[in-house]
């Protein structure tokens, strides 16, 4: 390794949530780490941490990860107070610590919200968004092989808004940033990808409000428009989706021959 | 038969739905309301005088409209209660630490502050007038009376300010919840929220700011 800056290291102290499972109380304790290499991911140097507590003989710090490229949406902390912490459209997976001084002390928090339960410190259970999935975030029609180009036609704008709302990554930072606890980002973004391609046409009714149902059924909060959800988005979704879900809904519940 | 429409309304889509067109018309009566006040300003407030006889001239119409509006406001007031009692459920546990990234404003975040001090401001501007004895024997006089007391002018000027934040957030929003959203139509509410904000805000605070400075009893 050549240069000084690849030799630099930082000192951090942490203030991470433990909890050692679903009923147990839960508490901050400190962690003060040394030698965090200004290119570690937050998560690398989460690692290090463990690694440290392992050789200690005590629990590591149990958080959720996977593809750590930003785009699985397994990821989930709450980094001062931030989903994600302070970079703009960036996983935590994907913030490194040179956005850090040496010095810094960083809160560390799993995501809050009823509806995402604490499995265990970090990590909470959002099986809620895949409820909310099941119950029409699909197509049933069955897709078959790969069709000719342009035997179904689809306008470039609608294709570049389905595409925008199909980055959704269901990490849950719009939940875990919303001051309601509402899950109108997330939802909404399913909904408006489905509604705007063909292949959604036939269920697109009792997809929205099936769909808003099991929202509801799942104890999020009501949406009230503060917008906070857009800016931790991790991929960017735009308020525009849940503008667009409120009226697939009202069409829907007006247009819809179920009177249930 | 009417389940769909129940089921409608309770789901937090619904809910914002109605929350944002009670909203809206409210906004609607505002605007009239307005109208009505700034006939103080004519012919030293002869014309204000006209205008409720004018109103009082519609009878039970007048009577209907009213009852409209207190349903209105019912409506709004209801579910205020019921989304911020929810919404505040939905996060039983609370961060130890946590940031916006800006895009929540002042006026969002205490939207049921500044909506709970409209409601009391209400209640005691339609004791002060709708309630009080006399009042339509002579309005410009009883309006008068009540503004040129420091007490109740300070009252009044905190109460369109109060007016001014709430729609500072909801008049937006209220486009947002009906799904009237658009890029071309966003660039414009966004600013257009501010400006019914500050029309609002400044329109109801110049009778008290009038009567307290530049009224006298012989003019």
């Amino acid at each position: 390794m050549s240069g000084d800056a690849s030799h630099e290291t930082m000192r951090i102290t942490l203030k991470v949530w433990r909890q050692s499972n679903a009923e147990a109380d839960g508490r901050i304790e400190t962690y003060h780490v040394s030698d965090v290499s200004p290119h570690m991911s937050f998560l690398e140097m989460l690692d290090v941490v463990n690694e440290r507590l392992l050789g200690q003989g005590k629990d590591p710090i149990a958080f959720d990860h996977d593809c750590r490229e930003g785009i699985c949406g397994a990821c989930s902390l709450m980094i001062d107070g931030r989903a994600h912490g302070p970079e703009a459209e960036t996983t935590a997976c994907q913030l490194h610590m040179r956005h850090y001084n040496d010095g810094d002390t960083i809160h560390v928090e799993p995501w809050r919200a009823n509806a995402f339960p604490v499995v265990r410190d970090l990590v909470v259970d959002r099986s809620a968004f895949d409820r909310i999935i099941a119950a029409g975030g699909f197509v049933s029609t069955p897709a078959g092989s790969a069709c000719d180009a342009n035997s179904l036609p689809i306008a470039k704008e609608n294709a570049e808004l389905a595409m925008d709302a199909a980055a959704c990554i269901g990490c849950g930072a719009c939940v875990a940033a919303c001051p309601n606890a509402a899950a109108m980002l997330f939802t909404s973004a399913k909904v408006a990808h489905l509604s705007l391609l063909p292949q959604g046409q036939p269920e697109r009714d009792a997809r929205v409000i099936a769909m808003v149902d099991a929202m509801d059924d799942e104890g999020f909060g009501n949406c009230t428009n503060h917008f906070e959800c857009m800016a931790a988005c991790p991929k960017g979704i735009s308020v525009e989706n849940i503008a667009r879900m409120n009226r697939e809904y009202l069409r829907a519940s007006l247009v819809s021959r179920s009177v249930e | 038969m009417l389940r769909w429409i129940g089921n409608a309304l309770n789901s937090s889509v619904g809910k914002k739905i109605v929350m944002g067109l009670t909203g809206l018309l409210l906004v609607g009566f505002l605007v009239e309301h307005l109208h009505g006040n700034l006939k103080l300003y004519e012919g030293d407030g002869t014309g204000f005088n006209e205008y409720v006889e004018f109103l009082q001239g519609f009878g039970p119409l007048l009577v209907l409209a009213e009852l409209g509006l207190v349903a209105l406001f019912l409506c709004h007031i209801f579910l205020a209660l019921r989304l911020t009692l929810e919404n505040r459920q939905a996060r039983k546990h609370r961060y130890a630490v946590r940031n916006n990234r800006g895009k929540e404003s002042f006026g969002s975040v205490s939207m049921f502050a500044t909506g709970a001090l409209i409601l009391g401001y209400l209640i005691k501007h339609l004791i002060d007038y709708r309630f009080a004895d006399g009042f339509f024997d002579d309005p410009k006089g009883a309006v008068a009376n009540t503004l040129s007391q420091p007490g109740n002018a300070v009252i009044y000027m905190i109460a369109a300010v109060v007016l001014g934040v709430h729609l500072s957030h909801g008049f937006r929003s209220a486009f947002q919840s009906i799904g009237a959203s658009h890029p071309k139509l966003d660039a414009i509410l966004d600013k257009a929220g501010i400006a019914v904000a500050v029309f609002f805000a400044v329109g109801f605070g110049s009778f008290p700011v009038y009567y307290l400075f530049f009224w006298s009893p012989s003019s």
